[in-house]
């Protein structure tokens, strides 16, 4: 008992020196290079007051506002992608499934970043796009052909004794899938769509390469007029974090939870 | 007296993958009413013969004619057969995220168009039928084995089916729970619901069908009266069978 304990105790304390001796070595290169630390002209990009005294958002706040905007509306059309491509990958059409197929083959072998490129600089000029939207559309593209795979998953997980009775009481495929099939799904699906959307938000990052204002471009452009690299990066990653460990850590509790009756 | 067979199987043959004939030319015609039960070694095609009369297995060649409905691809008549044909299965297949009411009345709500109000009273109804009105607003696994059946069956008939199939609906359970399930079946026998029933159940088949259909090998070996069978069977293959067995 005691010997553990005390085991315990010199893990926390070798953890604290290392995290300590690290923050120590980083900030010690950083004066070596001639960095200045300003974290006092920090506050204001997160939130600030306006010419009448009242407190508004900065630029920082406003970016999360676009980045968690677009995640958003983005995670909602991966998701009715993912289920639609899932469906037509399980379907007897051999045009639906080639279809599913191909999207599926050509999403993920190639890097997002060249599918958001695509998108803004090919299909929006053609179809009129806004950059909102490319954004959007590329992000939940991508999204959706992961997400149909977790879906899948699900769906081919459900007994096929389950097929056979909705058959058999004349329920159409349609409803099949409605009421009997994907309820069933969501024990298995959720806790990886909800990874999913943590990565969906991480993903979005890349967008601010074709000029929406997102976190990640508010970071750069308060960076380019004030050269407060170092702060601002570090407050960046550390907003990310704020929003993704709570949904990581939901996640985790959700696993434990889903089960119908009892 | 001539009646009109209300199913009519002619040359019904099934190839699966690897062309293995579970079914083989297999010809036959039930009437209305009557109680069929279909008995035979394991692989002997039963279960493929009753999944190829409602079209949950696609047949390789023959005829089938359900209640004047020929089974074929127009979407129309396979719906016909489909909600006219009711299915109880050995694993029960109740859907696990519906309560029981739920279960009996989705079809109904879905299918049949039949409004909340009386959907409820005829589960209620089926439920007191099957003997288990009190379980109503149970979910599928807080019930026993013998109680899931009830509620297939329960589901099965909410359908109002003109054909009940009943594969092997009793093998899944403890012995104790296989009565009451036989029980309501022989009910329905009573109330005069054409039914086919694969059985590994003797004593259901003697006391409660009219016919024995014996299948071994993908065929229909004999196809007599039920007393007759138990007591005289014709074929060497059927006497075998029922020495192993009894
Ligand atoms: N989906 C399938 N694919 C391949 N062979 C099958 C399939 N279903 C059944 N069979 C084969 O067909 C034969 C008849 O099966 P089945 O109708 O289930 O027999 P029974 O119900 O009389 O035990 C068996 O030999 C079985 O292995
Ligand atoms: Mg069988």
């Amino acid at each position: 008992m005691k010997l553990v304990r005390k085991n315990t105790v010199f893990q926390i304390l070798l953890f604290a020196v290392l995290m300590v001796g690290l923050g120590g070595l980083f900030y010690y290169n950083s004066v070596n290079l001639g960095y200045r630390w300003q974290w006092y002209r920090i506050p204001r990009y997160i939130i600030s007051r306006n010419s009448g005294g009242s407190l508004v958002p900065g630029a920082l706040v406003k970016g999360l506002g676009m980045t968690l905007l677009i995640s958003f509306i983005s995670l909602i059309f991966a998701t009715i992608i993912g289920l639609l491509t899932a469906i037509l990958r399980l379907s007897s059409s051999f045009a639906g499934r080639m279809m599913a197929k191909v999207y599926l083959e050509l999403v993920r072998n190639t890097p997002l970043l060249i599918q958001i490129l695509f998108t803004y600089f090919v299909l929006a000029p053609l179809f009129g796009m806004s950059p909102f939207l490319s954004a959007v559309i590329s992000l939940s593209l991508f999204e959706g052909a992961y997400t149909s795979e977790i879906i899948r998953g699900g769906i081919l997980a459900v007994p096929q004794g389950q097929w056979e009775s909705a058959y058999s009481l004349g329920l159409s495929t349609v409803d099949t899938y409605r009421f009997c099939i994907i309820p069933q799904t969501f024990r298995q699906i959720l806790p990886p769509l909800a990874s999913q959307s943590v990565s969906l938000i991480k993903d979005s990052a890349l967008v601010s390469t074709i000029a929406i204002y997102d976190l990640t471009m508010a970071g750069q452009d308060i960076i380019s007029k004030t050269f407060l690299t170092f702060e601002i990066w570090f407050v960046v990653a550390l907003v990310y974090l704020a929003v993704t460990i709570p949904i990581s850590v939901l996640i985790r509790s959700m696993e434990k939870r889903i089960s119908y009756g009892n | 007296m001539e009646t009109n067979p209300i199913i009519t199987v002619s040359g019904l043959t099934k190839i699966f993958d690897g062309g293995f004939a579970a079914l083989n030319n297999v010809s036959v015609t039930v009437d209305k009413g009557e109680v069929v039960s279909i008995i035979g070694p394991s692989g002997a095609g039963k279960s493929t013969f009753l999944r190829c009369l409602n079209g949950l297995e696609e047949r390789d060649r023959g005829q089938i004619i359900i209640d004047g409905v020929p089974l074929d691809h127009n979407r129309k008549h396979r719906l016909e057969i489909r909600t006219e044909v009711g299915m109880v299965f050995q694993s029960f297949n109740l859907f696990p995220h519906m309560k029981v009411r739920d279960n009996i009345t989705l079809a109904l709500r879905r299918v049949k168009k039949i409004d909340p109000p009386r959907c409820r009273a005829i589960a209620d109804e089926l439920l007191e039928k099957v003997g288990i009105p009190e379980k109503a607003d149970s979910f599928p696994q807080n019930l026993s084995g013998g109680q899931q059946q009830r509620v297939a069956i329960a589901r099965a008939l909410a359908m109002n089916p003109k054909i009940m199939l009943f594969d092997e609906a009793t093998s899944a359970l403890d012995p104790e729970m296989i009565s009451e399930v036989l029980d309501v079946m022989k009910n329905l026998a009573t109330e005069g619901m054409t039914m086919l029933v694969v059985t590994h159940e003797m004593g259901f088949a003697r006391e409660v069908s009219n016919r024995i259909l014996f299948m071994d090998n993908g065929e229909i070996v004999e196809d007599c009266d039920a007393e007759r069978f138990f007591s005289n069977p014709e074929e060497s293959r059927s006497r075998q069978f029922l020495s192993k067995i009894l």
